[in-house]
C-alpha cells in the first residue's frame, strides 16, 4: 500500500507534466487563452440567471453565486466522471510500456478537473465579495478540508469509472444518463430548500441524504454564500462519502489494476 | 547472482471474439446462459522456468506468434503471469513499441521531457540529457514542433533517442534496431552495443539470427508459448534454422 503511494509519488513529475499538457490545450487552443474559461462560466450564469432568476423568483444578488458555485462544482463532477473513462485509453501507450501504477492516470484527470474547480471558486468568490461584500474569513478556511475529501472524491470516481469503461465499453453512455439524473436531483439551479419541499411532498426526502453530491455542495456553499461553517452532520456525510468512495476505488484497482492490460 | 527468475510461469489470455464486451452484452449473457460465449482463451506462454544472471546475454528466438514479445512483456512487469512466480532484482529498462506514447500537441523538446519522467528522471537530471538526445535524433529546429507534424521515420528517430538515453540496470529489448534510415541505423546499432555493454543483464528478441549469435552467448528457442531449446546461441540458432528448413523442404514435397 504504502509501496503503491510511494511508486505514484516517485513518478509525479510524469504525471504533473500531463496535467501541465492538459491545462495548455485547454488554455491555449482558445484566443483568449485563460480568459476564455474565465468568460464561459459567467456567460452561463448570465443566460441562466435571466431565465431562472424569473421562473424561480430570487433576486440576482443571491441566485448569481448560488448558480455560479453549483455549475463550477457541477463541471468538477463531470470533469472526473466522464473524463475519468477515457483516463486509462487516454494512457494507453504508456501503460503498454511501462509498469506504472495505474491510478497515475486518473490522477491526471482529477489535477486538470481540480484545477478548473479551483479557476471557478475563485470567479465565485470574487462575485460573492462583489455582490455581498466580504464574509467570514474563517468559515473560508473550512473549505481547506473540504476541498481535500473532494479531490479524494474525484480521484476515486475517476478510478471507478475508468475501470468501469474499460471492462465494459457502454459504461460512459449509462453513466451519462445517470449524471443527467443526479444533475436535476442535486440542488445545482435551484436552492436546496427548493427540492427538498418538492421532494418531501412525495416522500423521497431521504433522496437529498443520500446524494454525495447534494451533501458536497452544501459543504461548499454554506461557507461560500452564507459565511457560515457547514452542520457537524453534514461534515461527517461528506466525510463518510469520501471514504466509502476511496474504498470502493481501492478495491476495485486491487482487483483489477494487474487485469487492465489484457482489456485495453 | 540471478536476477530474473521466472518459476514455472504460464500466461493465459482471454481474447474477445468482437472488440470489446458491453455491459449489455454482459448482462443479457447472464440471462440467457445459451447465448454465444464471446470470449476465447490462449495459452500464450506455458511451464516457462528461466533464470537470467548477472551479466548475462540472452536471445530469444521463435516463429511469429510463438510468444517472444508476450515473454518480454511479462519479464518487463507489464503481463502479470496467469500462474507461476516471477521475480526480479534490480530496475528494469524495456525497449518495445517506442514509437507510441507522445503526446502530439507538444513540441519535441516537451516530449523529450516527459518521456524521460516517465524513465524515472527528474527534472534536474533530465535537464543535463535533452541536448544529448536532441543531437542524437538529428532533428534540429524539427523540436521545436508539436510532435504531431513528424514523420514516421522522425517519430522513431525522437522515440529512439529519448528511450535508449537511459543506465540500464536490466535492459529488455524487442527488435527496435530496425529504426530511421540507413546512416540513423548505423547509429542506432551502436547505441545500442554501449547500452548492451553497461548494463548487468540483456535479453533481446530478434529475427535476425547472425547479429544475436554476436551479441549472446545463451538463446532460448520458444516454440508455441513452450522453451523449446536452450543453450549456447550458436546450437540453439543451429537447431532452429534446421527445424525451419525441414519445414520448407515438406511444404516443398
Amino acid at each position: 500500500m504504502t509501496g503503491y503511494f510511494s511508486d505514484v509519488w516517485r513518478l509525479r513529475h510524469f504525471w504533473l507534466a500531463l496535467v501541465r499538457i492538459d491545462l495548455r490545450k485547454r488554455y491555449r487552443r482558445s484566443v483568449l487563452g485563460m480568459g476564455w474559461s474565465l468568460l464561459q462560466p459567467i456567460a452561463m450564469m448570465i443566460v441562466l440567471c435571466a431565465v431562472f432568476g424569473q421562473i424561480f423568483d430570487v433576486s440576482v444578488r443571491e441566485y448569481a453565486p448560488l448558480l455560479l458555485s453549483g455549475l463550477t462544482f457541477w463541471a468538477f463532477i463531470m470533469a472526473v466522471v466522464l473524463q475519468g473513462c477515457q483516463c486509462f485509453f487516454m494512457g494507453e501507450s504508456y501503460i503498454r510500456q511501462h509498469p506504472a501504477p495505474l491510478a497515475i492516470y486518473p490522477l491526471r484527470t482529477t489535477l486538470a478537473a481540480g484545477f478548473h474547480f479551483l479557476v471557478g471558486f475563485a470567479i465565485t468568490l470574487a462575485f460573492v465579495w462583489a455582490l455581498n461584500g466580504f464574509g467570514n474569513l474563517p468559515a473560508l478556511l473550512s473549505l481547506a478540508p473540504t476541498f481535500l475529501l473532494l479531490f479524494l472524491v474525484g480521484w476515486s470516481l475517476s478510478v471507478c469509472m475508468g475501470l468501469a469503461n474499460v471492462l465494459f465499453q457502454d459504461s460512459q453512455h449509462l453513466i451519462e444518463v445517470f449524471m443527467q439524473v443526479m444533475f436535476y436531483l442535486t440542488p445545482i439551479m435551484y436552492k436546496p430548500e427548493m427540492l427538498t419541499t418538492r421532494l418531501q411532498r412525495h416522500h423521497l426526502a431521504w433522496l437529498m441524504d443520500l446524494n454525495p453530491f447534494a451533501v458536497f455542495l452544501e459543504m461548499i456553499r454554506k461557507p461560500l454564500l452564507e459565511g457560515q461553517l457547514a452542520s457537524t452532520s453534514v461534515m461527517y456525510h461528506g466525510a463518510l462519502f469520501a471514504i466509502l468512495a476511496v474504498l470502493t476505488a481501492g478495491l476495485a484497482l486491487k482487483r483489477f489494476e494487474k487485469q487492465m492490460i489484457f482489456y485495453l | 547472482m540471478s536476477l530474473i527468475q521466472l518459476d514455472d510461469v504460464g500466461l493465459r489470455f482471454n481474447v474477445r471474439r468482437f472488440g470489446r464486451i458491453s455491459f449489455k452484452e454482459y448482462m443479457l449473457q447472464g440471462l440467457f446462459r445459451r447465448s454465444k460465449k464471446t470470449t476465447f482463451e490462449v495459452q500464450a506462454l506455458e511451464g516457462i522456468n528461466l533464470t537470467v544472471h548477472e551479466g548475462e546475454r540472452l536471445g530469444i528466438i521463435g516463429h511469429n506468434g510463438a510468444g517472444k514479445s508476450t515473454l518480454l512483456k511479462l519479464l518487463a512487469g507489464i503481463y502479470p503471469p496467469t500462474v507461476g512466480r516471477r521475480r526480479v532484482a534490480g530496475q528494469i529498462s524495456a525497449l518495445f513499441e517506442i514509437s507510441l506514447g507522445f503526446e502530439h500537441d507538444a513540441s519535441g523538446w516537451e516530449n523529450i521531457m516527459y518521456r524521460g519522467y516517465l524513465q524515472g528522471e527528474t527534472p534536474q537530471s533530465i535537464r543535463a540529457k535533452m541536448q544529448p538526445i536532441a543531437d542524437f535524433s538529428e532533428l534540429g529546429d524539427f523540436l521545436n514542433m508539436p510532435v504531431r507534424y513528424y514523420s514516421a521515420g522522425m517519430l522513431v528517430r525522437l522515440a529512439f533517442s529519448i528511450a535508449t538515453a537511459i543506465d540500464p540496470e536490466i535492459l529488455i529489448i524487442d527488435e527496435v534496431l530496425s529504426a530511421g534510415d540507413l546512416a540513423f541505423q548505423a547509429k542506432a546499432r551502436e547505441r545500442m552495443k554501449s547500452l548492451m555493454s553497461r548494463a548487468r543483464a540483456v535479453i533481446v528478441v530478434s529475427h535476425d539470427l547472425a547479429s544475436l549469435s554476436m551479441l549472446c552467448e545463451r538463446a532460448i528457442w520458444l516454440d508455441h508459448g513452450r522453451i523449446r531449446m536452450t543453450g549456447p546461441t550458436a546450437d540453439v540458432i543451429a537447431a532452429y534454422t534446421n527445424q525451419v528448413n525441414q519445414g520448407a523442404h515438406r511444404q516443398a514435397a
